[in-house]
């Protein structure tokens, strides 16, 4: 049984630009995409930046109206039915925002428990065993202000969880935790597919997905260019090896160079410190290694290395090197 | 249905004391709510020294619930806003308790620490300036008081309604200060104003609650005419409330339409 189905969903924006001649522009967020979500599936869907993951998660929370199409959460429309929908579903977005700042970790929770109707014995029970879940113990009392990054982050998954919802959205839950807190929160997510709970997860971390989720699908400029297993989607890429060439500055036309020369199938940067590495990905393997060389001729160059694909690079080569 | 009543008020406790908690833990809005209007109570006061306290309750009943509706206006109102840019209006929405009732408990809250704090400083500066203020009619002014409180509230739900709608609505909080003082007769009977406006006046909730606060402390009405301004003002109140559940259903899908929900989108 599909816990959630999404057919042709599409969300388009309106902008104006201009002040004194103001021209109405439509943006389209997510454009027509369709998927299912078997019940007690843990699902990823990645994307590079503005790619539509949020938009598609706030349709589906019904925060937000399609423009088109349908979606359903246990046979139920987002548009018709959302009352009935959101005693059943726990949503979190990335980031520290959408918590009471001023109050504590506990208060936080008692207003929610009231809001999602839950019985004043059963909150009284529920609320501090989702502090220990989370692993806010201790801490409750104290104001929200004075938590890090990652008990903020925890208090989101016990604030979605006070109803005990069958269908969890996690958009980016470890977005801007330290490794230990994202590790923490990557059990916590493992002990709630466990549960049986289904769960849409959002994520830029590719050894995430691949680690947590049964399915994935990849979405960038409102369309899904790909769904299938980790372990399928890394054999789209198998006929490629990675060179990755470590750079001390690369400018807009080396970069295009590299990318025209016939053996090379895409091209990402990533920046870590002061350096760049670029990622080519070539059927050729080591031997492009010189080509590519003479290509960067007058750039100055760290080390080169040669490697097998990832699902990282899967993902690069499916949104065209947007990383 | 005893339990849909039972959860409703519930939310509407818990909201009160939320708003209630965080507006004691906010510098601002204690000033606002203590500092204020012990100026505004000090000044009203010392300006009516000479003219006899007939005269003086009234102002001080008008200044009053001046004070009462900035308060609901730019507290009421700001709280929207701080929930939409605390990313917490989206939670709010997205949770099965309606936002409607949500809203009555925060203003209920505004409406409430704000009366208490006039209340507070107009006797307290009464006192120390040695100039007592009467009330004609004791036991109907504190009934009023109460249903003012519902009648502000109720007004104050519809009001919340346009913040939610239109995330810049706060640029336009000014200009709803003033005709509200001046449609309702806060500080000066309708009857000074021109007739086309009595209709206006009619259908606003605070004014039924100013007549009678007004009435029932100079004892200017008779004990009927209260209960006609009671009668009106509960009768108003009610219609808000009632109509309040249509309008937010029509507010809340026009944010989900026009993403406007979070500041964010």
């Amino acid at each position: 049984m599909n816990a959630i189905e999404i057919s042709n969903l599409k969300r388009q924006y309106k902008t104006t630009i201009g002040v004194i001649k103001r021209q109405t522009k439509e943006v389209v967020a997510v454009d027509g995409i369709s998927f299912d979500i078997r019940a007690g599936e843990l699902f990823g869907l990645l994307g590079p930046n503005g790619a539509g993951k949020t938009t598609t998660i706030k349709m589906l929370t019904t925060l937000l109206i399609p423009s088109s199409g349908t979606a359903t959460i246990m046979g139920m429309d987002v548009v018709k039915e959302a009352e009935k929908i959101r005693p059943r579903i726990g949503f979190i977005f990335g980031g520290e925002r959408g918590l009471y700042w001023r109050l504590s970790g506990l208060d936080n929770l008692r207003y929610f428990a009231t809001l999602y109707y839950l019985d004043k014995n059963v909150a009284k029970k529920k609320i501090p065993e989702l502090i220990e879940l989370v692993g806010l113990k201790g801490r409750e009392k104290e104001k929200v202000e004075g938590y890090s990054r990652g008990m903020r982050q925890r208090l989101h998954i016990a604030r979605a969880l006070i109803h005990d919802p069958e269908v969890l959205f996690l958009d980016e839950p470890t977005m801007g935790l330290d490794p230990v807190g994202a590790r923490e929160m990557r059990m916590t997510i493992r002990d709630l597919q466990s549960a049986k709970k289904t769960i849409l997860l959002t994520t830029h971390y590719m050894f995430e997905a691949d680690a947590l989720c049964e399915r994935i699908a990849v979405i960038n400029k409102g369309k899904i260019v790909a769904l299938n297993t980790p372990e399928k989607l890394k054999h789209t890429v198998q006929d490629l090896s990675i060179v990755e060439i470590e750079i001390f500055g690369i400018p807009p036309e080396f970069l295009e160079k590299v990318r025209n020369l016939e053996f090379v199938d895409s091209v990402a940067v990533e920046t870590r410190d002061q350096r760049q590495i670029l990622l080519v990905h070539t059927p050729k393997g080591p031997s492009a290694i010189s080509d590519l060389v003479e290509a960067l001729n007058g750039l100055r160059l760290g080390k080169i290395v040669t490697r097998e694909p990832t699902l990282e690079d899967a993902y690069v080569r499916l949104v065209g090197g947007q990383m | 249905m005893v339990k849909r009543i039972k959860d409703n008020l519930r939310i509407i406790g818990m909201s009160f004391e939320i708003e209630l908690r965080q507006n004691l833990m906010d510098g601002f809005v204690l000033f606002g709510i203590v500092i204020q209007p012990l100026i505004v109570a000090f000044m009203a006061l010392w300006m009516l020294k000479d003219k006899g306290p007939d005269f003086a309750i009234f102002i001080v009943v008008g200044s009053a619930m001046t004070g009462l509706w900035t308060t609901l206006l730019f507290n009421g109102g700001n709280s929207i806003r701080g929930e939409r840019w605390a990313g917490t209006l989206e939670p709010l929405v997205g949770a099965p308790g309606s936002l409607r009732i949500v809203v009555f408990g925060k203003v209920l809250a505004n409406v409430t620490q704000s009366l208490l704090s006039m209340i507070g400083c107009y006797t307290l500066i009464s006192l120390i300036m040695g100039y007592p203020l009467t009330l004609s009619r004791p036991i109907l002014f504190f009934i009023s008081i109460l249903l003012t409180v519902f009648s502000f509230v109720s007004f104050g739900v519809i009001i919340a309604s346009l913040f939610i709608l239109i995330p810049d609505f706060q640029r336009l909080q000014n200009t709803l200060e003033f005709p509200v003082y001046i449609l309702c007769g806060f500080l000066f009977p309708i009857a000074l104003l021109p007739g086309w406006t009595t209709p206006i006046s009619i259908i606003l909730s605070p004014y039924w609650a100013a007549r009678a606060l007004h009435g029932s402390a100079q004892g200017t009405l008779e004990i009927n005419q209260i209960f006609i301004s009671w009668g009106l003002l509960i009768i108003f109140s009610a219609i808000y409330i009632v109509g309040s559940g249509a309008l937010y259903r029509l507010v809340l899908k026009r944010a989900r339409v026009d993403a406007t929900l979070n500041t964010t989108g």
